[in-house]
């Protein structure tokens, strides 16, 4: 009976410790894993097909999503905006504030939301099925570093090929927010660039790419630590796979916050 | 036997990369005709599904156990994401408000009817596709990939009905309840930074005034369609798995992105329809 009744006293700060030091277990490693790959590239031995092929299969054939999400994410910036520019009647300023809107803070924020679903759940499914079938064993014992042949291309090819895909979102996210301007607040396309030309300066555009590159290698280094570290075969990755893109998607908002705060 | 009988035709066109696209034609006409192929799927998935809830006997306990699984896992990691979110957003609307106006007392009003109309909805459910729907999908996947359920056909039970009609339930359930908590939070969050950067009064910043019937119902519409979608396309890429932890890796990746854009592309037709329907 008092068994049942302490543990009951019991039960939730055991779990709350228990998650938060498997929290502070996963920051750690993700740490650990960013600083030896930090180590790895002094002096830089990438394998050069590797990285090609990463860059291909990483970026080109993520185009596709970046641009639907953008052209959405543009369009309903201007149908969120609507009800605000009609209420001041301010047709004039649509332009600037979907265009600002969506070059700071929502482009690059769902590009890498979008980004790690795709791109770094599959990357973590891709290690952690080499991990399951032991062929990362198989480098170790091919005297081939895994850190440098395996993590280092997908790192740099994750961070090079956001940051392109940013600004490929951005300009398809402009585009869309131009259309449905044009559908619903019969906003005219002109009038509509020429407030975003001149109310806003290439310092909007570059923060948003900033942050971009921090979010690639927020995506690049968790979702190859918890590819890494996956046990137990089929349904280890399935939950490796959840649990990055869930650690992805917190860091991203997290570095959101405070690279606003410091990039203004 | 509808999920039997079609696993051997997508199973080419699934696997990215495993087939690359010859001819021009092809190359052109691939993604369409998978998207057709895939949006048959999702609705044939879809129909049963209903069915099974409208017609079929309800496990509640199963449908508890999802609840859990779908509801109070994911408040943790919603309410991190959603707490950065209110802060960033205010930050950034009340730099910006300030180079125009001087005045911040309509700030609130503007930033909860914003966030009742869409972001609460939306960026919460972009957070529930991500954790929700990569979970459904790997459970499943596994399921599959580890034969249970063909056991299950074998009993004479059909998966959607064992596996996803619970999970569709909890989460149609739990998407409202944690959307609610979603905007309590991000209102906290946006409230507290406005007070301390920007010195806006609590209740100056608690200004629901400008919150309608029709943002109110906008909402409901939008946790209604997310909490819908996100099971839905989840468990179908999950039950399409084929090719052991690879594949499992392979339908987690499919059903986040999926979902995602699932919540992106309904966000925009109810957004729309909103605007149409009750014009503010």
């Amino acid at each position: 009976m008092t068994a049942t009744a302490e543990s009951l006293w019991t039960a939730l700060p055991a779990r709350m410790g228990a998650a938060l030091v498997s929290i502070a277990d996963q920051t750690g490693g993700i740490g650990v894993l960013a600083g030896r790959i930090v180590r790895r590239l002094f002096p830089p031995r990438i394998d050069r097909y590797e990285l090609v092929r990463n860059l291909h299969k990483m970026g080109v054939r993520s185009v596709g999503i970046v641009a639907i999400t953008a052209a959405f994410t543009g369009a309903i910036m201007v149908i969120q905006a609507a009800p605000l520019v009609t209420r001041f009647n301010a047709k004039e300023v649509v332009g600037w504030g979907a265009g600002f809107a969506t070059l700071r803070e929502v482009g690059p924020l769902l590009i890498a939301l979008m980004f790690s679903g795709r791109v770094g759940a599959n990357n973590t499914a891709e290690l952690g099925t080499m991990v399951v079938t032991e062929q990362i064993d198989a480098l170790r014992a091919l005297a081939i570093d895994p850190i440098s042949y395996l993590v280092l291309p997908r790192v740099l090819s994750m961070i090079g090929m956001l940051f392109v895909l940013t600004i490929v979102g951005n300009c398809v996210a402009i585009g869309g927010s131009m259309l449905a301007a044009k559908a619903l607040l019969d906003v005219d396309p002109r009038s509509f660039y020429n407030s975003l030309v001149t109310l806003l300066d290439e310092w909007d555009f570059i923060t948003g790419l900033i942050k971009s590159v921090g979010f690639g290698a927020m995506i690049a280094v968790t979702s190859c630590h918890f590819g890494l570290s996956v046990r137990g075969g089929a349904p280890g990755v399935g939950r490796a796979v959840n649990a990055a893109v869930v650690a992805a998607a917190s860091g991203i908002f997290i570095l959101d916050y405070f690279s606003t705060y410091l990039l203004g | 036997m509808s999920a039997t009988g079609e696993r051997t035709a997508p199973l080419e066109a699934d696997v990215d990369g495993s087939r690359e696209p010859t001819g021009l034609l092809e190359t052109v006409g691939a993604a369409p005709l998978e998207l057709v192929r895939d949006l048959r799927g999702l609705r044939r998935t879809l129909v049963t599904t209903l069915r099974y809830t409208f017609r079929g006997r309800r496990d509640w306990r199963a449908i508890a156990e999802q609840m859990y699984a779908i509801g109070n896992r994911s408040v943790f990691f919603l309410s991190v994401t959603m707490g950065f979110i209110g802060m960033i957003m205010i930050f950034q609307s009340g730099v910006q408000t300030k180079k125009i106006v001087p005045d911040l007392t309509l700030l609130g009003a503007n930033y909860i009817e914003l966030l009742v109309r869409d972001f609460a909805a939306s960026i919460g459910a972009m957070m529930l596709a991500t954790r929700v729907g990569a979970g459904i999908a790997a459970e499943i996947g596994s399921m599959v990939v580890t034969e249970q359920t063909d056991a299950l056909r074998m009993c004479a039970a059909d998966p959607i009905e064992y596996l996803v009609v619970p999970r569709f339930v909890a989460s149609v359930l739990m998407t409202t309840v944690l959307v609610i908590w979603a905007c309590f939070i991000a209102m906290m969050a946006g409230m507290l930074t406005a007070n301390t950067i920007f010195d806006v009064n609590y209740w100056t910043f608690l200004n629901f005034s400008l919150v309608d019937t029709g943002d109110v119902v906008v909402c409901f519409a939008k946790c209604l369609a997310y909490g819908a979608a996100i099971p839905i396309v989840s468990a179908h890429r999950g039950l399409h798995t084929f090719g052991g932890s690879e594949g499992v890796g392979w339908a987690t990746t499919n059903a986040v992105v999926h979902s995602s854009l699932a919540v992106i592309v309904l966000n925009f037709f109810i957004s729309s329809a909103g605007w149409l329907i009750f014009g503010s």
